[in-house]
């Protein structure tokens, strides 16, 4: 039998924006982490962004004990043996970066969500995705609105000395409200703080109703801009923490949770539950 | 009725839901005439008893709402737009009336909007009232009274005393039948599944009570003897809420590792459990059943006070829902989903006391809202995925 160092597992997050995929070792070492943008055509061939990883890894497929989808996307992976929800992958994930995290909040392209965790382990959730308000679609659309790029409005927004009160957090109303806004002469850092701002306040609400406990972590896309970072903790009242890549926590949490599944069946002497699987596209819009 | 000798009970149950106008056109093409009636408050005894075939009208999930938006808010429930709409559409072209009750607001203004847009050759509105209380259900019973009389009017010939007995002992029967259909689902696995189950509710609801009675006898012999029923699953589940007509989202659940065991919707246990009782005077039992019996959050109930005559919240909650520990520990059930139809008041209000019993009791429960439409459920998928991982 191999030893643990040498069995290898994946998680692959197909999100709505970005796909992420992680390989671990028996040890719950990162071997390879690839990050893209998922796009129309590219959700089909997430296949190709796992391939990617296993160059990264100098692993051949066949090498990978386990692969977990998760992610909006998740269904009909062809070369994942199981899937798992986001929402227990990203608690997984997130309490390998912060084991003392209890609350944590993911706002990705397109959903919030707000988990609670205990063990490890998911306890409870609350969704937002019924609608782009207060998500990374939202900053999308606004960004090119005011013709910046995304990555630029986090330090956009610190510039900030009178931050606007965006009343709307409906992704196409508040698009209509910073054009008047614009028009009105404000500057734009103040815009931008202002929406920072709303889907902080979105956000924060959302967590709230959960119930928050113990050290909060903000995951996901939109945890990347320094403005809402700094809005959310503004309304919480305290710090939160942030992992350097806010990306992976549910890849990494389903590597992670793929490798746990593995151990188990083996120590039972267990088959895995795998199922046959192809490293090729998803079907998941044929 | 000729049944073919090969269709089973569930193979029948199933072809009505896929088609289930079809016996009410059938019956009327006969000479019958068939009354359309919204929700669970209607009086069907009355209707049973004067050879009218009851016929209760649904919305459809698949059926994208284009007419109802003319007369009704786009902002109320979407089960009742979809009701509205398939009424507008000639859905229900071949009810010769309709008897609607004051479930809710928004299907009180619709009983009105029903008749003045379509207007049916009967319609009456019982104004169903909305406490327990010893002059509510007094006038409960004056309210049957005018119903009756509408109705004989309509029918052209009395409804005897006799008549109206008959038709208790016949309803009870369904109602009786129903338990015993939902005592299969209290084994592990369930004798059948929560999609079986709905497809018959909703068969039920399209049938005389005769003939249903008859689909129910074979339906729970059939569970009994097959071998190919549902398989055990990690979850065992207690759906509560407003109305579920569609197997769409029961299919969802089940397909995800859960069965569905057991309900509390007001197309499922709501409408059914509750017996008639039979009294000197059958319009006491049918007052008392309709108002009083049945349990849905439409209905207020007047907060129970301690020895020392003060309000005590979770005294309040287990008067108010202690029948769902008690379907949760007789179904073995292990997690509850809170399914509510966007805008509709009368559950959404109810949650937040619901999910405070349901945490007291240690019953896992998440809450779903959704906008009745089949194409928007793939986003329940995610959160009912994640709370079977939390409970499994």
């Amino acid at each position: 039998m191999k030893s643990a160092g040498s069995l290898y597992f994946a998680g692959v997050d197909l999100g709505s924006t970005m796909t992420k995929v992680v390989i671990i070792d028996g040890d719950g070492v990162i071997r390879a982490r690839v990050e893209t943008h998922t796009g129309a055509e590219h959700r089909r061939l997430a296949n190709r962004v796992m391939e990617q990883a296993l160059k990264q890894a100098e692993l051949p497929f066949e090498e990978i004990t386990y692969v977990i989808a998760t992610g909006y996307g998740r269904i009909n992976v062809p070369f994942a043996d199981r899937q798992i929800t986001e929402l227990t992958c990203h608690a997984r994930g997130v309490t390998s970066l912060f084991p003392s995290a209890r609350t944590a909040l993911d706002i990705g392209g397109q959903d919030a969500k707000g988990l609670k965790i205990k063990d490890g382990k998911l306890t409870n959730f609350v969704m937002n995705d019924k609608c782009a308000a207060g998500t990374g679609r939202f900053l999308e659309v606004i960004a090119k609105t005011l013709g910046l790029k995304l990555e630029e409005l986090g330090d956009i927004s610190l510039k900030s000395q009178n931050r606007v009160n965006i009343s709307n957090t409906c992704t196409i109303f508040a698009q209509q409200e910073v054009i008047s806004r614009l028009s009105e002469g404000v500057p734009v850092e103040d815009i931008v703080a202002g929406l920072h701002e709303a889907i902080a306040s979105r956000a924060v609400g959302m967590l709230r109703r959960l119930g928050i406990e113990g050290d909060v972590v903000f995951t996901g896309g939109v945890a990347k801009n320094k403005g809402v970072v700094r809005a959310v903790q503004e309304n919480l009242g305290h710090q939160v923490l942030v992992p350097d890549d806010p990306l992976i926590s549910g890849a990494l949490g389903a590597a992670l949770l793929g490798k746990e599944i593995a151990f188990k069946s083996l120590e039972k002497g267990e088959p895995l539950p795998k199922k046959e699987r192809r490293l090729a596209e998803a079907t998941f819009y044929k | 009725m000729v049944m073919s000798e090969m269709e089973t009970g569930l193979d029948r149950a199933r072809a009505i839901y896929q088609d289930r106008t079809r016996r009410a056109r059938e019956l009327k093409a006969e000479g019958k005439q068939v009354i359309g009636y919204f929700d669970i408050y209607p009086v069907l005894e009355m209707l049973t008893a004067l050879d009218l075939v009851p016929y209760r009208i649904l919305g459809d999930m698949n059926e994208p709402i284009t007419k109802a938006d003319a007369c009704l808010p786009t902002v109320v429930c979407p089960f009742i737009r979809s009701v509205m709409d398939l009424g507008l559409k000639g859905r229900y072209d071949f009810l010769d009336g309709v008897v609607m009750a004051h479930g809710c607001e928004v299907a009180e203004k619709t009983a009105h909007i029903w008749r003045t847009y379509l207007n049916p050759a009967y319609a009456h509105f019982i104004d169903t009232p909305h406490t327990t209380h010893t002059a509510a259900l007094e006038q409960h019973k004056e309210l049957l009274k005018d119903f009756k009389k509408t109705l004989e009017a309509f029918a052209g010939k009395e409804l005897t005393l006799e008549k109206l007995r008959q038709a208790i002992e016949v309803h009870n029967e369904q109602r009786l039948l129903v338990r015993e259909l939902y005592d299969l689902r209290k084994p592990d696995p369930p004798l059948i599944s929560g999609t079986e189950t709905l497809q018959v509710l909703v068969a039920l609801a399209s049938l005389p009570v005769t003939e249903g009675n008859e689909l129910l006898r074979q339906v729970i012999r059939q569970a009994h003897e097959r071998r190919d029923g549902p398989r055990i699953q990690p979850a065992r589940l207690l759906l509560w809420g407003s109305i579920i007509d569609n197997t769409a989202i029961i299919d969802l659940i089940e397909s995800l590792g859960a069965n569905v065991v057991m309900d509390d919707t007001s197309l499922g246990s709501r409408a059914y459990f509750p017996l008639v009782e039979q009294t000197g005077d059958p319009l006491d039992g049918l007052a008392n059943r309709y108002l009083v019996a049945l349990k849905s959050p439409r209905t207020f109930r007047e907060t129970v006070l301690t020895k020392t005559k003060r309000k005590d919240y979770l005294a309040d909650l287990e008067n108010r829902f202690s029948y769902l520990k008690d379907y949760a520990q007789e179904w073995k059930v292990n997690g509850v989903i809170l399914e509510v139809l966007r805008y509709c008041d009368i559950h959404g209000y109810e949650v937040p006391g619901l999910k405070d019993y349901l945490d007291h009791i240690d019953l896992p429960s998440i809450y779903l809202e959704h906008d009745y439409s089949q194409a928007a459920l793939a986003q329940l998928r995610t959160r009912v995925q994640a709370f079977l991982e939390v409970i499994g």
